[in-house]
C-alpha cells in the first residue's frame, strides 16, 4: 500500500488509490457474502424448490380501451372470446394424440393447432392457446371430456362492428410478438396486443391495457398446490374520435364501388367528421387471421388509406390556389382579363382547354374552369412564385393528421426537377403546373387543407381525428393564420361560388341542395382515366363543412360532383348538418 | 502524433489479456446455454450475433491501444458537447411524434449516446479534474457537476435510470479521488439523501416500481419481484459446485426472461456453483487491480484520472449488476460486463480497455 500513499502525498490528493482498492474488495466481499449465504447456507433449500418450481404465472389479458365515434358510438371494442389452452410440459408425452383428438372432436383444423401451439409456447409451464375462439357451449363439452389436460381461458378479443367502413381510420390490432425485440423496451408482454395502423397505432399508448396474472404454484402433475400472488389487469383508456358514425356511412354508401377517398370536415376546427377510403378492407379479418390474403394481395390496394398515403395530381383544384397567388402578388385583379380560344399555343406546342371560352375575368374562369386563363396567369407568375405559393398552401408538407404513415405531396421547381429528372425547366412545365398537372403532386387531404384554408378566411386548420381521452378534452385542433388578404379570399370565394351558383358553372348540378356551396371541381389528368375531383364548402359566407370527394380514375369530376351529390343529399334528408 | 508507434509489447497487459479471452468464452457458453429450452436448442442467431460483437470488440480494443491517450484531453469538450448533441437529437425527436408512434420511429437511437455518455464523462472528469492552475468551488466543483447533471438528466429523460445514476457516481467517485475539497462531495451525497424522497416523485411509474418492488419483492410477484425470486431460486440452487454446462434447470426451463442479458451471472451460478463465480470475480478482481495499480504509477495526472474512472466504472457495474440480481439492489437494468449479451456495452468496455492499454505502453 505504500506505492498508493506516496502518490498521494505528491499530488496533494484527497484519498489515496490504496483506500480506492479497499472499497473494491469490500464491495467483492458483500456480494461474496450474500452468495454465501444463498448458495452455501441455504442451498439446499433453493435446490430444493427449484426441483418443485413449477410456479407458474396465469396471464390475465387486460381489455384494450374502446374507440367510440363522437355520438359514442362504439367502433371498436373488446368481447371475450373461450381459448382453449395447455400446458406443454403437462402434455410432453402425449401432443399428437391429443392434438389429433380435439381436432377430431371439435372439427378443427389439425394444421392450426399445430400452428397456435407453436406460435404461442413461451415456456415449458405457461399454458399455451391451441384453438382460439370457440363457443362456451363447445369449450364445456370439451372441459368434461379431456378434464385436467386442458383449460378453458377467456381472452378479449377486438371486435369492429363496422368493418369496411372505418377500417382505414382505426386500423387493427397484432399480437406484439413478431416485433418484439422493438417493443420490448416499453414494456410490452411477447403476447400482447398493439395496435397497427389507425387510430390503434396512433394512440395506442392510450388503448393499450395493463395485463395482470396469477402467480400459482404447480405440481409435477399439474395441479395447483398454492396460490401466491394476484394482479389485476387494467382496462386501457377510452378514446373519442370526431368523427360521426352515420356520416362515415353515408360517405362508404355514396362511393358505392368507385375508388377513392371523401374528406367531411369542421372547416373552423379541422375536425374531421368522415374520412373514408375505398376500397377498404375488414379489419375483423386481421383479428382472427382468417382470410387476410384477399386484402394484401389485391392489386387495388384496399390497405392504403387513399386520402392521407397517396398523392395525386390535383387537377384544376389548384386554380383557386393560384387566384389567390395573382392577386396577392398584384398581377392581376378581379376584373383582369383574358381570352380563351380554346387552345395556347408555346413554340410548337399546344395546351388545350377543355371548351372555347372567349372573354372571361377571374370570376368567371374559375367558375368555367378555364385552362387558358390560368395558363396565362401561371406565365404571368413564373414557376418560382407557383412553388412559392404552393408551399405557402403546405401542398408539399405533411397535414400534421393524428394517423400514422401520412404521406406528402411534391410542389416542383427548377431546382428540383434539375436534381431529381437532371432536366432543365421549361415554360410548358409552368404552363402546365399552373392548372395543377405535370409534376405537381398531393394528398388529397394536403388539397382539402390548402381550400379549406380559402374557406377559413386564410386560417390553416391541422386535421384532427381525436375528440377526447377518457372523458378528457383533448381535441387537437389549432389554427394559424396565412396572412392573405381578406379582400382577395372573397373575391376567389365568389368565384368558387359561381362554379355553384351560375347555369354554366361547372358544379351547377350541386345547386338545387340548397345549400349555398362553393366549390371547385377538378379532372386530373394521369396515366390511364382521369381522376375526379371536387373540393367544397358550404354555406360559402362562413363556412362550417369542407367536403372532398376524389375518385382515383373516376374519368371526370361530373362523377365525382355525382358522389358529392349523393352523400350531400343524405347528409341534408337525415338531417345531419344542424351542429 | 495521434499513433504511437506500432510495436506491441504484451508484458504489462497480457494478465488483462488472458482475463479478457476468458470472460469471452464465458460469454458465448453462458449464451449459448441460454439459448436451450427443456433440453432443446432453440437458436443460434444471438449466438453468431455475440460472436460478432466480440470479434469487432476485439478490432476496437487493439485499435485505440495504439491511439495515444492524449487525443482525449484536447477532445474532451468535443467529445462531451457532441454526445450532448446526439442525446437531444433523441429527446426531441421523440417528442414531435406522438402516442405509439415512438418505437417505430426511435428503435435503435435511444440506447447508443447513453452509452457513450459514460466514456465521455471519464474523459471529461478526467480532463478538467488534471487541469493546472488553481482549484477553486467554481471550477472544480461546480462547473463539472453542471455538465455531469446535464448529461444524466438528458438519459434520466429516455428514460433510462441506471445509466444516468452511473454518470452521478462516476462524478463523485473520480472527485472523491482528486484534489478538490472532498467536503464538497460529501456536502454534495448529504444534499442527495435529504432530497431523493423528492426526487422519488419524478421518476416513472415503472421506475417506482422498480424500487418499491426491491423494497418488498412480494409486492409484485409477477413482475420484477417474479425475476428475484426466480433468480434467487437459479442461484441458490447451483450450491458450492454447480450443476454443471447445461444442466442448469431453471435457466433453461425459461423461469428468467433476461437470462442472457442482465441476469447472466444467474447462469454461471446455477451452473457453475459458488466456486464458479468466486472464480469470475477473482478474474474481475485481477482486472481491477491491475487497472489500480498501474495508476498509482502514473505521473501524468489525466492518465491517471482515466484508469480511475475507468475502474470505477467496471466496479459499479459489476456491483450493480450482480448485487440486483441477488436482490440487495434495486433492478435497474444495467449489463454485467464483458459477459452480458449486447454490442453497445462490449464495445464501450473495449474501448475503455483499449485507452488503458495505451496508457500501459505510453508510460512506463
Amino acid at each position: 500500500m505504500r506505492k498508493f500513499n506516496r502518490y498521494k502525498k505528491n499530488y496533494e490528493l484527497n484519498f489515496s488509490l490504496g483506500l480506492l482498492q479497499k472499497l473494491y474488495l469490500l464491495g467483492f466481499i458483500i456480494l461474496i457474502g450474500v452468495l454465501f449465504n444463498y448458495q452455501i447456507v441455504k442451498g439446499n433449500y433453493y435446490s430444493k424448490r427449484a426441483k418443485n418450481n413449477y410456479v407458474r404465472v396465469i396471464p390475465l389479458r387486460s381489455m384494450r380501451g374502446t374507440i367510440f365515434d363522437r355520438n359514442n358510438i362504439a367502433l371498436a371494442y373488446d368481447k371475450a372470446v373461450f381459448n382453449i389452452s395447455v400446458i406443454p410440459y403437462q402434455i410432453r408425452n402425449k401432443k399428437e394424440e391429443l392434438f389429433n383428438q380435439l381436432s377430431e372432436f371439435l372439427n378443427y383444423d389439425l394444421k392450426l393447432i399445430n400452428k397456435n401451439y407453436k406460435k404461442n409456447t413461451l415456456s415449458l409451464f405457461s399454458p399455451v392457446n391451441i384453438i382460439i375462439n370457440i363457443d362456451k357451449l363447445s369449450a364445456l363439452r370439451l372441459k368434461e371430456r379431456f378434464k385436467d389436460i386442458i383449460l378453458i381461458t377467456t381472452q378479449p378479443q377486438r371486435y369492429y362492428p363496422y368493418p369496411y367502413q372505418s377500417a382505414h381510420i382505426l386500423g387493427y390490432v397484432k399480437e406484439a410478438t413478431s416485433f418484439y425485440d422493438k417493443l420490448k423496451k416499453y414494456g410490452y408482454n411477447p403476447l400482447e396486443r398493439v395496435g397497427f395502423f389507425g387510430v390503434e397505432q396512433y394512440y395506442d399508448a392510450y388503448l393499450r391495457g395493463n395485463d395482470g396474472g396469477n402467480l400459482i404454484e404447480v405440481d409435477a402433475k399439474g395441479r395447483i398446490v398454492g396460490f401466491l400472488g394476484e394482479r389485476i389487469p387494467l382496462k386501457g383508456k377510452n378514446v373519442h374520435l370526431t368523427i360521426d358514425n352515420r356520416i362515415q356511412q353515408i360517405a362508404k354508401d355514396s362511393m358505392g364501388d368507385k375508388k377513392g377517398a371523401i374528406i367531411f370536415m369542421d372547416s373552423d376546427s379541422g375536425e374531421l367528421l368522415a374520412l373514408f377510403s375505398y376500397p377498404s378492407f375488414d379489419s375483423n379479418a386481421f383479428i382472427t387471421g382468417k382470410n387476410t390474403g384477399k386484402f394484401l394481395t389485391d392489386k387495388n390496394c384496399p390497405l392504403i388509406n387513399r386520402a392521407i398515403q397517396s398523392t395525386y395530381p390535383i387537377g384544376s383544384i389548384f386554380k383557386p390556389i393560384i387566384s389567390i397567388s395573382a392577386l396577392e402578388e398584384k398581377k392581376i385583379t378581379s376584373s383582369t382579363t383574358f381570352n380563351c380560344t380554346g387552345k395556347l399555343t408555346l413554340g410548337s406546342t399546344k395546351f388545350g382547354c377543355w371548351s372555347v371560352h372567349h372573354d372571361e375575368n377571374l370570376y368567371e374562369a374559375l367558375a368555367h374552369s378555364c385552362n387558358v386563363y390560368f395558363y396565362k396567369v401561371g406565365l404571368i407568375l413564373g414557376q418560382k412564385t407557383i412553388s412559392k405559393w404552393s408551399k405557402k398552401f403546405k401542398l408539399d408538407s405533411l397535414t400534421g393528421i393524428d394517423l400514422p404513415y401520412e404521406k406528402k405531396g411534391l410542389s416542383p421547381n427548377a431546382n428540383w426537377k434539375q436534381k431529381k429528372l437532371k432536366k432543365s425547366w421549361y415554360t410548358g412545365d409552368t404552363v402546365n403546373l399552373s392548372i395543377g398537372q405535370g409534376y405537381m403532386l398531393a394528398t388529397p387531404l394536403e388539397a382539402t387543407v390548402a381550400i379549406n384554408a380559402i374557406a377559413n378566411n386564410g386560417y390553416f386548420v391541422i386535421p384532427s381525428i381525436l375528440k377526447g381521452v377518457e372523458q378528457v378534452n383533448s381535441s387537437l385542433s389549432s389554427r394559424t393564420y396565412s396572412g392573405i388578404s381578406e379582400k382577395n379570399i372573397n373575391i376567389v370565394k365568389q368565384g368558387m361560388r359561381m362554379t355553384v351558383s351560375t347555369k354554366t358553372g361547372t358544379a351547377n348540378m350541386l345547386k338545387p341542395l340548397n345549400l349555398n356551396i362553393a366549390g371547385k371541381t377538378g379532372t386530373a389528368q394521369t396515366r390511364g382515366k382521369s381522376h375526379g375531383w371536387f373540393i367544397g364548402f358550404f354555406p360559402y359566407k362562413e363556412p362550417k363543412y369542407t367536403i372532398c370527394v376524389f375518385l382515383e380514375n373516376g374519368g371526370s369530376s361530373h362523377e365525382a360532383l355525382n358522389v358529392v351529390y349523393n352523400f350531400l343529399n343524405s347528409l341534408k334528408s337525415q338531417n345531419l348538418l344542424e351542429k | 502524433m495521434y499513433f504511437n508507434n506500432l510495436k506491441i509489447k504484451l508484458s504489462g497487459i497480457k494478465t488483462i489479456i488472458l482475463c479478457l479471452l476468458f470472460l469471452n468464452i464465458l460469454s458465448i457458453s453462458c449464451i449459448f446455454s441460454s439459448l436451450h429450452q427443456g433440453g432443446e436448442f432453440i437458436g443460434k442467431t444471438l449466438l453468431i450475433k455475440q460472436i460478432i460483437w466480440i470479434t469487432i470488440s476485439w478490432i476496437f480494443l487493439i485499435f485505440f491501444t495504439f491511439i495515444n491517450y492524449r487525443v482525449y484531453s484536447n477532445f474532451a469538450y468535443i467529445i462531451y458537447f457532441a454526445n450532448i448533441f446526439l442525446l437531444l437529437g433523441v429527446l426531441i425527436f421523440g417528442k414531435t411524434v406522438m402516442g405509439a408512434q415512438r418505437w417505430i420511429s426511435l428503435f435503435g437511437f435511444t440506447f447508443q449516446p447513453s452509452e457513450l455518455s459514460k466514456l465521455s464523462i471519464i474523459i471529461l472528469l478526467s480532463h478538467i479534474f488534471s487541469l493546472k492552475g488553481q482549484k477553486n468551488f467554481l471550477n472544480s466543483f461546480v462547473f463539472p457537476i453542471i455538465l455531469t447533471v446535464l448529461n444524466a438528466l438528458l438519459i434520466f429523460k429516455q428514460p433510462d435510470l441506471g445509466t444516468s445514476l452511473i454518470l452521478i457516481f462516476l462524478f463523485l467517485g473520480i472527485g472523491l479521488f482528486s484534489k478538490t475539497n472532498k467536503m464538497y462531495f460529501i456536502g454534495l451525497i448529504i444534499l442527495g439523501l435529504i432530497i431523493s424522497p423528492f426526487a422519488l416523485n419524478s421518476l416513472k411509474d415503472y421506475q417506482k416500481k422498480r424500487l418499491t418492488v426491491f423494497l418488498n419483492p412480494n409486492i409484485d410477484p409477477l413482475g420484477s419481484g417474479y425475476t428475484i425470486i426466480q433468480s434467487k431460486i437459479a442461484i441458490g440452487s447451483g450450491k458450492l459446485i454447480g450443476k454443471g454446462f447445461l444442466a442448469g434447470t431453471q435457466n433453461q426451463f425459461n423461469f428468467l426472461p433476461e437470462r442472457h442479458t442482465d441476469f447472466i451471472v444467474t447462469i454461471i451460478a446455477e451452473e457453475w456453483g459458488f466456486i464458479g463465480i468466486i472464480f469470475l470475480l477473482w478474474i474481475y478482481w485481477l482486472i481491477l487491480k491491475k487497472i489500480l495499480s498501474k495508476a498509482s504509477k502514473l505521473r501524468d495526472q489525466f492518465a491517471y484520472y482515466l484508469c480511475l474512472g475507468i475502474s470505477f466504472l467496471f466496479f459499479s457495474h459489476i456491483f450493480i449488476n450482480i448485487g440486483m440480481t441477488l436482490g440487495i439492489l434495486p433492478v435497474v437494468g444495467l449489463p454485467l460486463i464483458f459477459l452480458s449479451y449486447g454490442g453497445t456495452n462490449l464495445l464501450l468496455n473495449s474501448i475503455s480497455m483499449g485507452i488503458f492499454f495505451n496508457i500501459c505502453r505510453t508510460q512506463r
